[in-house]
């Protein structure tokens, strides 16, 4: 599928590292990108489940665009949250429902966890996808 | 040694292969391996019933481990189980069941591992038996002065030997006297101690005890429960099929006499070849100084942990295991494992399945480095050297 141009070289360049180690260090820096969602402002209702770290969610439709808050007591967690917002924060919420987790897949970064932590991220994309849906 | 396991010379991404997670199970030998696949290459039939070569070289095999057993921990009675979850499980529903009555009380530790609370919540559950549990003071002991109130007219004692998180050897042979005084059954969980220290059971004095092969170099799916004379007369089966019993007719059954009457179905007759090699395996090695060696590395590496601003969860006292949990003030212990595990550090983290001692503790969790035999302090060096590296670019 086609991604935006900051998605697309966002893929290119942690495909360029064949380093485990720097990857997961790329995916620490990105923790900053998120919008952060305060820790006074976890609920039941934000929680990713399936995550084995503390990781929550909340998404806002404002005229048709997406605005993704999150965040994690996990910084490896967070970076991925902050991937997913590059992603996703201020699209279209019909252009942002026709991605699939597959981007991740391609940059290599599903590759480079544990299992848990990738279905965490499977689970999270899951769930942002589903509170679009329902906000539309 | 280390060229025995074929496993020790892989790379993970790139790196030499590091492994410190014994606790939650241990490499294999070559002489394992060996004999599992030489068992389904040429050996592979069921046992005990038919009278053909491979059914002889199959009960061989299998019987093989049980001796083999006995004569290690000196015991009269070793029931094969698919390990230590097992083996307790089945003094819950085979001894339990027979001879605990409603009212009646279990003590348990805060130290324990679920495998020894599950049961006897469940148990309690069923048949209204009290739970009494033992804390664990700050100093990461027993509170012994509290077992020693609870003991009065419990029926049996549950305590593990070798804390899976913190390393620490409780005093079992005092636990035992203290007991037996009072009237109470013990039973041992040795999942951590067994593969670390030599352990006489018939002289501890224990009447149960429960472990696991794949900590001590043996295969996943096979451990034991060492039973004395005495408790095993009164246990009852519990799972009832093939090979436990000794007729069968429309009327009823009648069972084993031996061991084979808690062993259901057919067994698992190459884990328990190869688990012979395992212990055979062991028998060479001079445990006492091996462990020492070890954990001189373990106490090393909970100095230099500390120093480095970690909280470090152990006391390493002289039978204590080589094991070093700890936590990082601020980083999530599970980006610290994925950052040591791109260097080819296989760490656990988490609650290591016992979350009443971390609720004690007042944590969540930590990380583990367990070290086993074939670890060496070069490793140990490489991990701190690589730690630094880690705080320095991550912390």
């Amino acid at each position: 599928m086609t991604y935006s141009e900051e998605l697309t070289e966002l893929i290119e360049e942690f495909q360029e590292i064949d380093d485990k180690m720097e990857r997961l260090e790329m995916v620490f820096d990105l923790a900053d990108e998120v919008n952060l969602l305060p820790i006074d402002q976890w609920t039941d209702a934000t929680r990713v489940n399936g995550c084995q770290s503390e990781a929550h969610v909340k998404v806002e439709i404002i005229d048709s665009n997406v605005r993704f808050y999150s965040g994690a007591d996990s910084k490896l967690v967070q970076g991925l949250m902050g991937i997913l917002t590059m992603a996703i924060d201020n699209g279209d919420a019909n252009v942002v429902l026709t991605l699939t987790p597959d981007f991740a897949t391609e940059m290599g970064i599903l590759n480079s966890l544990s299992p848990s932590r990738s279905n965490g991220f499977r689970n999270m994309f899951d769930k942002v996808m589903n509170e679009i849906k329902t906000q539309m | 040694m280390r060229e025995e396991f074929p496993i020790l010379q892989r790379e993970i991404n790139g790196y030499p292969l590091v492994y410190f997670d014994n606790a939650a199970t241990t490499q294999k030998p070559s002489v394992v391996i060996d004999a599992m696949n030489d068992y389904y290459s040429n050996s592979n039939a069921n046992v005990h019933r038919a009278v053909h070569t491979l059914a002889g070289e199959a009960t061989e095999g299998y019987e093989s481990c049980r001796r083999e057993l006995k004569s290690r921990f000196n015991a009269t009675r070793a029931i094969i189980t698919s390990g230590t979850t097992e083996a307790i499980n089945l003094v819950a529903h085979a001894w339990g069941r027979a001879n605990l009555v409603d009212g009646d009380a279990i003590i348990l530790t805060e130290m324990e591992h679920h495998s020894d609370i599950v049961p006897w919540q469940m148990l309690a559950q069923e048949m209204n038996i009290e739970l009494r549990y033992v804390p664990v003071q700050k100093d990461l002991t027993l509170d012994m002065e509290l077992f020693e109130a609870a003991i009065k007219g419990a029926k049996l004692v549950c305590v593990v030997h070798i804390s899976n998180v913190l390393g620490v050897c409780n005093p079992v042979e005092r636990i035992v006297k203290i007991s037996k005084q009072n009237g109470a059954k013990v039973l041992l969980d040795a999942a951590q101690s067994a593969p670390h220290q030599d352990i006489d059971f018939g002289e501890l004095g224990a009447d149960f005890m429960a472990f696991s092969a794949h900590k001590m170099c043996g295969p996943t799916g096979i451990g034991a429960l060492l039973v004395t004379d005495d408790a095993f007369s009164e246990m009852q089966p519990f799972m009832g099929g093939g090979d436990m019993i000794e007729t069968v007719s429309i009327h009823g059954s009648t069972y084993q006499k031996n061991e084979q009457k808690f062993e259901a179905g057919t067994p698992r007759i190459a884990e328990a070849i190869g688990w012979t090699e395992a212990l055979k395996w062991l028998n060479d090695v001079d445990i006492k100084s091996e462990h020492k060696r070890i954990l001189d590395s373990a106490r090393w590496l909970a100095k230099e942990l500390r120093e480095l601003g970690m909280t470090v969860y152990g006391r390493h006292d002289e039978n204590d295991a080589a094991v070093v949990s700890f936590l990082h003030p601020t980083m999530n212990s599970e980006d610290l494992a994925h950052l040591l595990d791109a260097r080819g550090f296989a760490v656990r983290t988490g609650h290591h399945c016992a979350q009443p001692l971390l609720d004690r503790l007042e944590i969540t969790g930590t990380v583990r480095v367990s070290l086993y035999f074939y670890n060496t302090h070069d490793e140990v060096v490489s991990f701190v050297d690589y730690f630094k590296e880690i705080l320095e670019r991550f912390a």
